[in-house]
Formats: structure tokens, C-alpha cells, sequence
């Protein structure tokens, strides 16, 4: 039977895979999106999971603010890609670096 | 145990998604089986407006193509809030109270107000036009 | 919701929610050359939520929407600080966005809207609406560091605060659900009284990743890395909004979770403390020994508010009462001392554009005697050098840290400040040793000017005109927290 602690393993695992890669991509933003957008799937398995075993509603709630606040992120993070695109030419990560010391 | 009694509730649904896999699958598979094929290298090479093809199909396209699709994200989720809305609020299995049901209605128009004033903004700043 | 829940007491936050929407779509819909107006509507706006909160309903203590939002003598305390602060970066900005040529309205309404953000974080006590506040802040500002959107630098401080933002709400959030599934509750009060029978791992699980989060939203070591970066490439007068506003009123919010719902009674508090130390003291180290390389004067303040904010959480390891009221004493007292810099910085303007390098400071004392004063005082103060405000700051938060018994963290936190007045005294030496640089235009306008003199008078005269009353209300507002 597939309990509590098989949903929190598999968020853990997509929450780990998220946080990998935002650290190791080095060639696209746009997969940094992706990835931010996985950890925040990943919290969601676990407020759903959690709000099932509890039996308790607030999780879900949460779990749709969530999911909401998560697409209002992508869209400014979509939107902050393509003025820094439009003033780069490409979206590289290596490039991000006109500040470092 | 209840749950099959619950499971049972969703069956509708998964007779329309299996429908829906059959007929889509049907569709597909259907004009391979039917339809006559004897290609040549003419017929599957690219076709561009009677031209040799210029470029690769894997190109960069256009920013305002990102443009509308932060526009779309926004309104896609935010609708999500309305279908519990619509389908909890007046459900008489529920119970809620007549108050509760009233305020609960309202508040979701001062939601939409709010959605509409960013409707507003990205309109008027011409954010909607195709250049 | 309760419909017996007076929303009245939530006016300050509706007023701000509403007036913010009016301004957007007053700007968009009138000529571009009233655009001023728009700044000036925001600081009446801000103005009027100021006295909502101290003397309206909103100034009553209250529990509304579920015990999601409440006011007490702690936000009410957080908001007016933030507010002031708010109204300070939109004067800061007056010239500045002019001669740039980012004078656009959605600047103040884009400010307005993250003040909403904390005002409602700061005033929150469920994870829900925390999370709520700490994002709506968070997408205004993550545009602000974007707001010259020509600018190469702009745009890439605004993508990196951007991504390292959103991790640090993914660590946050992460934490969050943690908690929930071993408490089985979202409100501070249902945490706390769910604390005992809770999964202990778990729940310290929860804790941590919750406190990564918000250290990264005070930008704490070992969670810094955005902070010089986005300080450097953001506009000026948005680089002063981000060191002062956010800054408070994610302390704030810091202070409230870990005191409420962690409290001393579940011996949560030994759980939480031990990191909060260790936050507290790799952020002084680190903030005292990368500044002395640096050469431009906004990252040498991302690094000065990296070490700040290591003191700060001082204050909020003591996890008593008087650590708390320490907490808000010292980053009352640090955002005067910033958003005093930071007029300074404004000032430092050639014909050919913004000088942001130390080396362009040398000789002011000749060129710009009066400049070069109020320069050395708030240098002075942030160093924490006796008799200037900054040096209460550090006084108040070591006091409480020494009866907490956190005698490491002291001693570290003594240590640090002196590399620190290395740092802090290099500039002053480069202000009135050095040959002079040619002189700065003398055009900043009357509102940088007023606020920068402004801040040196409270921090050169403060222990007489505000550190009496400050301590009161400061020791009032945490008293509510416990």
C-alpha cells in the first residue's frame, strides 16, 4: 500500500532534483524556471499528501496559493528573461556575471 | 470500505477519458492504415512557400510569443480559483450559510475587480497588440 | 471567515491594496508629464495608512480571517517603520528616475504594492499569509531591481535576485509544508500547541528549511550571494529601498514565527537558537572581511548590511523579550543610518553620470565639505563608534545576547565589529586624507538632500531626540509577541 512517506519521498526527490538544478545548469535560464517551478510542485505533493493523511483542508488551500503565487512568479521570471535577452542577445548563465569581482 | 463506493463516483470520468484515448488514437492510426503513402525525397523535404528550405525549424522565435504567454499563465491559474468557487459555493449538499454564501459570492468579484484592473493596465499599455 | 470579524481593523492594508490599484490606473490613463503626481499620491497614500495604523481601529489589538492576521503593538510597531521607509525611497527617487530616464509611474505604485506585501507579512501569524505577504513583496521588488530595463547590469541584478529569490521561497515553502504535515496546523498558536506530540525530526526538519528561506530574505550568510550583486546593479534610490524596507520587515516576520510559533515553553527554542547563532555569526565574519576589498561603495553597503544583519539576529538568538525589542531598536536604527548613506550616494554624481566607486569619495572634504561630514558621521555610525546612534544598535542587541548567555556570539560580534571599523574609517580616510577627485554636481534636489541631513542630525543627535522614546515603543511591541 503507498503510504504518507512514499508522497514525501518523491517531493523530496523532485525538490532535490529542483534545487540541483538551479545550482548545476549552467547553459539556460529557462531551465532554471523549470526548475524553480519543480520545487514548488514538489511543496505542493507535499501539501496535498499531508492534507489527505490529516484529513484536514487547509493543505489544499495552500497547496492553490501555491499554485497561483507560482504562476504569478513565472510570469515576472518570464518577464525579467526577456528584458535581459533583449539587452544580451541570449540567456546563457555563464554570461551573468558583469558584476563579479 | 467506502472506497469503492467513491471510486465508483469517478467512473463517468474514465469512461469519457477512454473514450476520448480511443476516438484520439483512432484518428491517428486510421489514415496510416487507410490513407495511400508512397513518399519521395521531393515530397517529405520542407516545404517553405515553394522555396529550398533557409533555416533550421528549431529557431528562435519571437519575444512577443513570451509576451503572451505571461499574460496567458495569469489568467490560466487564476481561473482555477473560480471553478471550487462556482461548483462549492451554492451546492446544497453543503449546507453553508445564506451570509456565508453571499459574502463568499462577492468576495470573488472584488477578486475579479482586482483581476480586472490588471486587465486594465496591460490593455491600455498596448501590451495585447501584435507589433 | 467569520462575518462577526470586523475588517476594519485590516484598513491600513485595504487602503493601501486600494489606492495602489487607483494610482496604477490613474497612470495609465492620463498624459505622460503628470506623472509626477503619481509619486506624490503614493507618499499621501502611504501617509494616510500611517496614521490608520496608529490611530485608527487598526490600532487596537485584534485577531481576524481565521487567526491568519492580526494587530498588535509588534506590527503596528513594524508597519510605521516600514512606511516611513517607503516614503523616504519614493523622495530618493524624485531626481534621480529623472535624469536617468526611468521616471515612470509604476515605480510608486510598484513600491506601494511591496509595502502592502510586508505590511501584511509583518502582521501575518498563519504560514499561509506569510507566505502571501513575503511573495507580494517579493514580485514588486524582483521588478524594481529590473526597473532600468536598457541597463545590462539592471537587468541581470534583477535575474539573479529573481532566481535565488525564488529558491529561497522554494526552501521556505518546503519548510512550511513540513510543519503543517507534523503539526497538523498553519497558524503560529496551533503550531505551537501542536509542538509536543509532533515528529520531532521533522518538525526541526520544517524549522530549518523555514529559516534558510527567511535568512535569505534579511540576506544572512551563508544565504548573501545575491546581495552585493543586486545592490550594485539595481537603480540607486531601489538599492536604498531594498536595504531598508524588506530588510525590516523580514527581521520582523523572523522575530514573530520563531517566537510565536516556536516558543520557549515547547523547548523548541534550543532547537532554533543553536542555528540562529550560527546565521548570526558567519554573517558578521563574512560581512566584516568582504567588505575591505571592495571598491564600489554600493557593494561595500550589501556587504555592511550582510554584517548588520548578523548583529540583528543577535539580538533575536537571545529570544527573550528584550532580544526582540533589541532586534527592532538596532534595525530601526540601521535603516535611518542606511537610507542616510544611501542619499549620500545620490549625491555622488558627474557630469558624465553616477560615481559609485570609493575612489571617486577622495578629497570630498575639500570639494564638498558638507557632504564629507555627513558622509564621516554616518560611517561613523554604522561602524558603531560611541556617541553616534549605530553604537546604541550594537550596545542594545550585545546586552540582550550577554543575559541570554550567549557569551560565544558576543565575543564574536566584538571581534567582527572591529575589522569592520576598518573598513568603515578607510572611507572616512579617503574622504579627508586624499587628493581631491573633481567635484560632484550639486543638482540632487532638495528631497535627497533633505533626507540625507536629516538622517545625520538623528544619528549624530538621537541619543537625546529618539533613543528614549524609541526604546519604549520598541520594548512595548515585542512585549506582545510573549
Amino acid at each position: 500500500m503507498i503510504g504518507l512517506g512514499h508522497y514525501l519521498t518523491v517531493a523530496a526527490i523532485l525538490f532535490a532534483i529542483g534545487a540541483c538544478g538551479i545550482f548545476i545548469n549552467r547553459k539556460n535560464v529557462i531551465i532554471i524556471l523549470m526548475s524553480i517551478e519543480l520545487m514548488l510542485l514538489a511543496v505542493n505533493i507535499n501539501l496535498v499528501a499531508f492534507s489527505q493523511f490529516l484529513g484536514d483542508l487547509v493543505g489544499q488551500v495552500f497547496a492553490f496559493m501555491v499554485l497561483t503565487v507560482a504562476a504569478a512568479e513565472a510570469a515576472i521570471g518570464l518577464a525579467i528573461l526577456v528584458t535581459f535577452f533583449r539587452n544580451r542577445g541570449d540567456i546563457a548563465v555563464d554570461d551573468a556575471n558583469l558584476m563579479k569581482n | 470500505m467506502a472506497g469503492s463506493d467513491f471510486l465508483l463516483e469517478y467512473l463517468p470520468i474514465l469512461i469519457f477519458m477512454g473514450l476520448a484515448a480511443i476516438i484520439g488514437i483512432a484518428f491517428l492510426v486510421l489514415p496510416t492504415l487507410l490513407a495511400p503513402s508512397n513518399p519521395d525525397q521531393e515530397k517529405v523535404s520542407t516545404y517553405e512557400c515553394g522555396f529550398e528550405a533557409f533555416d533550421d525549424a528549431r529557431m528562435k522565435f519571437d519575444v512577443q510569443f513570451y509576451i503572451v504567454a505571461i499574460l496567458f499563465i495569469i489568467v490560466d491559474l487564476d481561473v482555477a480559483f473560480l471553478f471550487p468557487w462556482a461548483v462549492a459555493l451554492f451546492n446544497p449538499e453543503l449546507g453553508m450559510d445564506r451570509d456565508f454564501q453571499i459574502f463568499a459570492f462577492w468576495s470573488m468579484f472584488v477578486f475579479l475587480a482586482v483581476f480586472f484592473i490588471g486587465f486594465a493596465y496591460e490593455w491600455k499599455k498596448g501590451a495585447l497588440e501584435w507589433r | 471567515m467569520q462575518l462577526g470579524d470586523n475588517i476594519s481593523f485590516a484598513f491600513p492594508e485595504i487602503w493601501l491594496a486600494i489606492s495602489a490599484m487607483a494610482l496604477l490606473m490613474i497612470g495609465v490613463f492620463i498624459d505622460s508629464k503628470y506623472h509626477r503626481f503619481i509619486s506624490f499620491g503614493a507618499i499621501f497614500s502611504i501617509f494616510v495608512a500611517l496614521f490608520l495604523v496608529n490611530f485608527g481601529t487598526a490600532s487596537e489589538n485584534a485577531s481576524l480571517f481565521n487567526g491568519a492576521f492580526v494587530t498588535d503593538g509588534f506590527g503596528q510597531f513594524s508597519k510605521s517603520v516600514i512606511y516611513v521607509a517607503a516614503i523616504f525611497a519614493i523622495i530618493l527617487s524624485d531626481r534621480f528616475m529623472e535624469r536617468e530616464r526611468l521616471a515612470r509611474f509604476e515605480y510608486p505604485v510598484l513600491i506601494l504594492l511591496s509595502v502592502l506585501g510586508m505590511s501584511l507579512m509583518v502582521a501575518s501569524t498563519d504560514l499561509i499569509s506569510v507566505y502571501m505577504g513575503i511573495e507580494l513583496q517579493s514580485l514588486a521588488l524582483y521588478i524594481l531591481a529590473t526597473f532600468n530595463r536598457d541597463s545590462r547590469r539592471s537587468t541581470e541584478a534583477g535575474l539573479k535576485y529573481f532566481v535565488l529569490g525564488a529558491l529561497s521561497s522554494g526552501l521556505m515553502l518546503y519548510g512550511m509544508s513540513l510543519i503543517y504535515g507534523f503539526t497538523g496546523a498553519t497558524t503560529f498558536e496551533a503550531i505551537a500547541a501542536g509542538a509536543d506530540e509532533a515528529n520531532r525530526i521533522g518538525l526541526i526538519f520544517g524549522m530549518v528549511f523555514l529559516i534558510s528561506g527567511l535568512s535569505f530574505k534579511v540576506s544572512a550568510a551563508p544565504f548573501h550571494m545575491w546581495t552585493p550583486d543586486v545592490y550594485e546593479g539595481s537603480p540607486t534610490p531601489v538599492t536604498a529601498f531594498f536595504a531598508a524596507a524588506p530588510k525590516f520587515a523580514a527581521m520582523a516576520i523572523f522575530a514573530r514565527v520563531l517566537v510565536e510559533a516556536f516558543p520557549a515553553a515547547t523547548d523548541a527554542l534550543s532547537d532554533w537558537q543553536q542555528v540562529i547563532v550560527l546565521v548570526s555569526i558567519l554573517s558578521m565574519v563574512v560581512g566584516a572581511f568582504s567588505a575591505i576589498a571592495q571598491k564600489n561603495i554600493k557593494r561595500l553597503m550589501a556587504y555592511s548590511s550582510i554584517g548588520h544583519m548578523g548583529y540583528a539576529l543577535m539580538g533575536l538568538a537571545a529570544g527573550t523579550s528584550q532580544g526582540i525589542s533589541s532586534v527592532l531598536v538596532y534595525m530601526t536604527i540601521y535603516l535611518i543610518m542606511t537610507i542616510g548613506t544611501f542619499a549620500c550616494i545620490l549625491m555622488m554624481r558627474r557630469p558624465e553620470g553616477m560615481a559609485e566607486n570609493i575612489s571617486d569619495l577622495s578629497g570630498l572634504s575639500q570639494t564638498r565639505p558638507g557632504l564629507a561630514i555627513m558622509f564621516s558621521a554616518l560611517m561613523f555610525s554604522l561602524a558603531g563608534i560611541p556617541i553616534f546612534l549605530g553604537f546604541f544598535a550594537k550596545l542594545y542587541v550585545f546586552m540582550a545576547a550577554v543575559n541570554a548567555g550567549l557569551f560565544v556570539l558576543v565575543v564574536v560580534g566584538a571581534l567582527s565589529s572591529v575589522i569592520a571599523t576598518y573598513y568603515y574609517l578607510r572611507v572616512v580616510k579617503i574622504i579627508w586624507m586624499d587628493e581631491p577627485a573633481p567635484e560632484f554636481e550639486r543638482d540632487a534636489g532638495p528631497g535627497v538632500k533633505g533626507v540625507a541631513i536629516l538622517s545625520t542630525v538623528l544619528i549624530v543627535a538621537g541619543i537625546v531626540v529618539i533613543m528614549p522614546f524609541l526604546n519604549i515603543a520598541a520594548e512595548a511591541a515585542a512585549a506582545t509577541l510573549f
